[in-house]
């Protein structure tokens, strides 16, 4: 899609030269002088497009050639074999492990992003209203976001401990706990402890940009409100909620790209397990691609994550596309 | 009464900021403990302190090389993100040309895809060539989601910087490229070292594309958490140790980044 696109700029770029030879035709449409000439400004683009092409559309399209083969490390017999949409015809009809990780995703997405929602923006807002040094609070609260997913999951790990875990130890002692086991087998404590987690790391993400656009939020519609009689409830349902909009909706679809994802924090905690009760989409594709070896079937599981994320990420820039963003967030 | 009801609210955000921070110092109290002291089922809070766990995994354990691969993976994929992501930023941000704002986005699509759908072709490809467990195909594959960082933050910076300039320094005799690179570029100093902290964190903490590239030679700290957990008889210890080196660097540089951190995590949508 994207080459059709750069090679629609090509052919304009030699119309371009020939004008310069032509000084007495008039431009056809009204230029800046001090927008780069295409001779100056193709050598500094194209290292970046060429890059990024080699790199990561030429994967994705050796990944969806794949799919449509029947490759496989662990069977000889498979070879890569063309076999047209057999993979996804199987996907989609007959396994119910692709099912089950696909809405185990969506549960996690869904619960783990609310959640961060709700708090990250709550607490952005006592922020805001209460605290006058806002930098230095703010960049503590931001110590679980920064940290590796990996030392996050590490953390964790280490803090649910069945027998010497410290959050498990204070757990049991407030009665949350029945005994001291590890939370990490239990099948029904595993996903809400991954979201715990979860919203543990990404709270302050919310909180950081939500607090930039309430900084940012204009005065006066407040000063007006407040005169004409809207109570603090009133202001923050009519005014504070619609002006907060484009950034409410920015955090909101980067946290679910994000979190559909999420891969590094699950594999150190649980790896899926115990057997498939955690293993979302990103694990199990990891698992059919890199356990299995099944890499024609892997790679089909991997086009669907690529797929669900490709339609998040064009909804992002749709709805908040950077320069309307950028102008509700001054 | 409002002024209760800010002692309330600072009440429940200290609350909060112990929340969010216990469970970091509490990895970083036991990087300092001993074996007795970590396996005691009632949280020790205060002890002896020992120094041990360190020169054990690092030195022992040859932990220190990854150190080593890690810094060189993240100072390579932030060196050649911004030379490569910089001056595409600058066409985005001054010219115009059909297709742009699609070839923009596109590069939007490189930060998001989702790790594991692009590393496993790249997995097939690296091995191909014969990159795999190097670590120039961590360096590359790191390089091609960076890019989007920059690309997407730098054109917000270099479109705060006016026009004018540009021509100024043309006036003065300078070429389209000598004006951005000697009179454009140090006016966005501040913007770029921002840029270029934020993939140095971003190229540090990843671990799925490392992981599956590179398995032994080559491999950055976050590939090699993992192989010191085992079923049984983890030493927690040496594993806090690790993760107190894998993250104390990020978090010193979160503070220098602070004030563009806001912009660079929401794709310059957000000013901050």
């Amino acid at each position: 899609m994207s080459s059709q696109r750069i090679s629609r700029i090509a052919p304009r770029e030699s119309a371009t030269l020939h004008r310069e030879h032509v000084p007495d035709k008039p431009l056809q449409r009204p230029r800046g002088r001090f927008l780069l000439d295409r001779g100056a400004s193709l050598p500094l683009i194209l290292p970046a497009t060429i890059l990024v092409l080699i790199f990561l559309v030429g994967p994705f399209g050796y990944m969806t050639y794949t799919a449509m083969t029947d490759l496989s490390y662990a069977n000889p017999d498979q070879n890569g074999a063309f076999v047209g949409l057999d993979n996804f015809r199987h996907l989609v009809r007959n396994d119910p492990i692709f099912w089950h990780s696909f809405w185990l995703t969506i549960r996690f997405v869904l619960v783990a992003v609310g959640l961060e929602f709700v708090f990250g923006f709550a607490i952005a807002w006592l922020i805001w209203r209460f605290v006058e040094r806002q930098r230095l609070l703010t960049t503590l609260f931001l110590v679980p976001m920064m940290l590796a997913p990996v030392a996050v999951g590490l953390i964790w790990r280490l803090l649910l401990q069945g027998d010497f875990g410290m959050v498990t130890h204070y757990l049991h002692k407030v009665g949350l706990l029945s005994q001291s086991s590890a939370v990490f087998s239990s099948p029904s404590l595993v996903m809400p402890t991954i979201i715990a987690i979860d919203v543990w790391q990404w709270t302050p993400f919310v909180t950081l940009i939500i607090l930039a656009g309430l900084m940012s939020l204009p005065k006066p519609p407040f000063e007006a409100a407040t005169m004409d009689g809207a109570g603090p409830w009133r202001q923050f349902v009519d005014i504070l909620l619609p002006l907060l909009r484009p950034i409410i909706a920015l955090v909101l679809l980067l946290r679910a790209i994000d979190a559909f994802k999420e891969f590094d924090k699950v594999f150190i905690l649980t790896g899926g397990g115990p057997g498939t009760i955690s293993e979302l989409l990103s694990i199990y594709a990891y698992r059919v691609n890199f356990k299995n070896w099944d890499l024609g079937y892997g790679a089909a599981v991997a086009f669907m994550v690529y797929l669900v994320v490709l339609i998040m990420c064009s909804v992002f820039y749709k709805a908040v596309y950077w320069k309307s963003a950028g102008a509700a967030g001054r | 009464m409002n002024r209760s009801y800010k002692i309330l609210a600072v009440g429940v955000l200290a609350c909060i900021l112990v929340i969010a921070l216990t469970p970091y110092i509490w990895m970083l109290l036991t990087s300092f403990k001993g074996r007795l002291d970590i396996l005691s089922p009632e949280p020790r809070w205060f002890f002896t302190p020992t120094f041990d766990n360190y020169p054990a995994v690092f030195i022992d354990k040859a932990y220190l090389p990854l150190v080593m691969n890690s810094l060189v993976i993240s100072i390579a994929t932030t060196v050649l993100s911004i030379c490569i992501g910089a001056p595409a930023a600058y066409v985005f941000a001054r010219n115009d040309f059909p297709g742009k704002e699609d070839l923009f986005f596109f590069f939007l699509t490189t930060r998001m895809a989702p790790p594991i759908s692009i590393a496993v072709p790249l997995f097939m490809f690296f091995t191909l060539i014969g990159l795999t467990d190097t670590i120039y195909s961590v360096v590359i594959a790191h390089t091609t989601f960076n890019l989007s960082l920059v690309v997407w933050m730098m054109r917000g910076f270099f479109a705060e910087i006016p026009k004018e300039i540009d021509e100024a320094a043309m006036m003065d005799g300078r070429s389209r490229l000598g004006a951005f690179v000697r009179v454009i570029i140090p006016m966005a100093a501040p913007g770029l070292a921002a840029t270029a902290v934020l993939c140095f964190i971003l190229s540090w903490n990843e671990f799925l594309y490392a992981f599956i590239l590179v398995a032994f030679e080559g491999r950055p700290l976050t590939v090699g958490i993992p192989g010191l957990i085992t079923p049984h008889g983890t030493l927690w210890g040496q594993v806090a140790a690790v993760a107190v080196v894998a993250t104390l660097p990020i978090l010193i540089f979160t503070f220098l980044v602070q004030k563009h951190l806001v912009r660079g995590l929401t794709f310059g949508a957000v000013k901050g």
